[in-house]
């Protein structure tokens, strides 16, 4: 669908694990222990297809299947995209218990933990978008994380893309104390976002290879 | 000269002082330049005090906070933050009356930072706190009632104590907290001696109303609702004691171990004293040996091991790592 080059590739990787790697210093410092976070991969494909990935990974991740809490984030400037960050229902929990360092877990994300989920999303994706904001020497502004939970396609779908929008979708692997926790970062992108994100990189990369 | 003011700028006054939230705009050199009657109220510092003010020099204990850098990322980068009360607590020095601020009993807060816009000017910010107090409140209640609910099944059936998957819950929960504040954690393994010999010469109701009455009496000499006693296995027993040190924690030990004794229980094949005694092992996770819960664990067992092969009815500690 997307063909990225290796250069391109890896350059974008590159950004994503300096982004995320501020987060989880942000996050380190907010619960005193070390959180660590890098971004393996990522992977351009279509809305539909994203849903559906996500959809039969997670489930088989969880133990309930089908239920994924998302939480997004709306940025517009150099490029306009929805990022959301997702995880498995139930693996949410426990990455909200490890931050909060509560043990006495319920059934679902309470109120006050639900506004605990969104400020990571909020840490996490402000530090994506921000890390790309500067390499591309571009200004995005951003709304307020909300949060979701339903399933894969009820999430990508929240801010009524179409189904034919691209995903850029990153894995994030998350570790705190001896837990690990394999969540998604979704940027959706209509063609022209897509396009002007593709502009960006390549400007970028041009003045990487410039100043080498 | 004179100017007709907009009327609505009026009502907008208004009603930013009748919302029930705290609402500060910081222009781009970080200074106030709207404080609403919530923050006079709640913060106890007047609007004339506030206005012009650096946000800084009104709170300076929020330098380098995370409020300071989700200010930062609004008035830089154009990002908003939000700043939940589960990883936060009360970030700001808030009040809900003048009592509460002597106690320093800071309300709940949920806060939002967001760039603003302003003609003309540069990037300022806005500061939006709410009280959530009272979700707080009602959240804490609902775990407690989880809690009692669960610790029936927390429970061990036979003594009534702690069941071990308590105790692994409970270690983790003390642990993580002894890693991020930096307190000693000491933990003590508590076995009886001799009590095969016990349970084949008197039979295992009798061993049983051993094992309760041991663990009744050794729980009870528990203060702290954070220390804990569970029962480990068959006649072992373990002792999580969070914020003691070594010292502490073998002053401990031998006061056990001196209270087992006291019991009296008779027991015939129970070496010289002729009484139920037992062997304990010392160990504790300092921030000179940070160890994780197996390693901490296994030298409590070793320390016990040692306890046993030299002679019984004794403590014995073991340095982990």
């Amino acid at each position: 669908m997307v063909e990225l080059s290796e250069l391109e590739n890896d350059a974008l990787i590159e950004i994503f694990n300096i982004g995320v790697g501020q987060a989880a210093a942000s996050m380190s410092a907010l619960v005193s222990e070390e959180v660590r976070m890098s971004v393996p991969s990522i992977s351009f494909i279509s809305r539909a297809d994203a849903a559906r990935l996500l959809g039969s990974r997670l489930a088989a991740e969880a133990e309930a299947p089908d239920r994924i809490c998302g939480v997004s984030q709306h940025y517009e400037g150099a490029f306009d995209t929805d990022a959301i960050l997702m995880f498995p229902e139930d693996k949410s929990l426990e990455l909200v218990r490890l931050m909060v360092g509560e043990t006495v877990s319920l059934q679902e994300l309470t109120d006050m933990e639900q506004e605990a989920m969104c400020e990571i999303g909020n840490i996490i994706l402000n530090a994506c978008i921000g890390t790309l904001a500067n390499v591309f020497e571009q200004e995005l502004r951003g709304s307020l994380p909300e949060y979701h939970v339903g399933t894969s396609d009820e999430i990508l779908g929240v801010s009524g893309s179409e189904p034919d929008s691209v995903v850029l979708m990153l894995h994030i692997d998350f570790a705190l104390d001896k837990h690990q926790i394999l969540g998604y970062v979704a940027f959706v992108l209509d063609i022209s976002a897509l396009h002007d994100l593709k502009e960006q990189i390549n400007r970028y990369i041009a003045r990487a290879m410039g100043q080498a | 000269m004179t100017t007709v003011r907009d009327p609505s700028l009026d009502l907008l006054h208004s009603v930013l002082n009748a919302v029930t939230l705290g609402a500060v705009v910081l222009d781009h050199d970080r200074r106030v330049v709207l404080w609403n009657d919530w923050m006079s109220e709640h913060a106890q510092i007047p609007q004339q005090q506030a206005l012009g003010a650096d946000f800084l020099a009104l709170f300076p204990a929020l330098r380098g906070s995370r409020v300071d850098a989700a200010i930062d990322q609004a008035l830089r980068h154009h990002f908003p933050s939000l700043l939940s009360q589960s990883l936060n607590k009360a970030p700001f020095p808030l009040y809900a009356n003048a009592a509460a601020a002597r106690l320093d009993d800071r309300l709940q807060q949920a806060v939002a930072v967001t760039p603003v816009d302003v003609a003309n000017a540069p990037r300022h910010c806005l500061i939006q706190i709410n009280d959530v107090s009272i979700a707080v409140g009602r959240e804490k209640l609902l775990r407690e009632q989880t809690l009692v609910l669960r610790s029936q099944t927390f429970a061990d059936g036979l003594t009534g104590i702690a069941n071990r998957r308590h105790f692994d819950v409970a270690i983790e929960r003390e642990h993580r907290r002894a890693r991020r504040h930096g307190t000693p954690l000491s933990l003590l393994m508590i076995d009886i001696d001799h009590f095969k010999a016990y349970n084949d010469h008197h039979g295992h109701q009798k061993g049983d109303q051993c094992l309760i009455q041991v663990a009744a009496a050794l729980s009870g000499m528990l203060r702290r609702s954070a220390d804990l006693m569970a029962r480990y296995g068959g006649e072992e027993f373990a002792m999580i004691l969070p914020d003691t040190d070594t010292a502490q924690a073998t002053q401990m030990a031998e006061a056990i171990r001196a209270r087992a004794e006291a019991l009296a229980i008779a027991h015939a094949h129970g070496g010289n004293s002729g009484v139920v005694t037992v062997s304990i092992g010392v160990a504790t996770r300092s921030v000179a040996s940070a160890v994780n819960i197996d390693t901490l664990i296994g030298a409590a067992d070793r320390a016990l091991y040692r306890a046993k092969k030299n002679g019984r009815n004794r403590v014995e500690v073991q340095t982990p790592g």
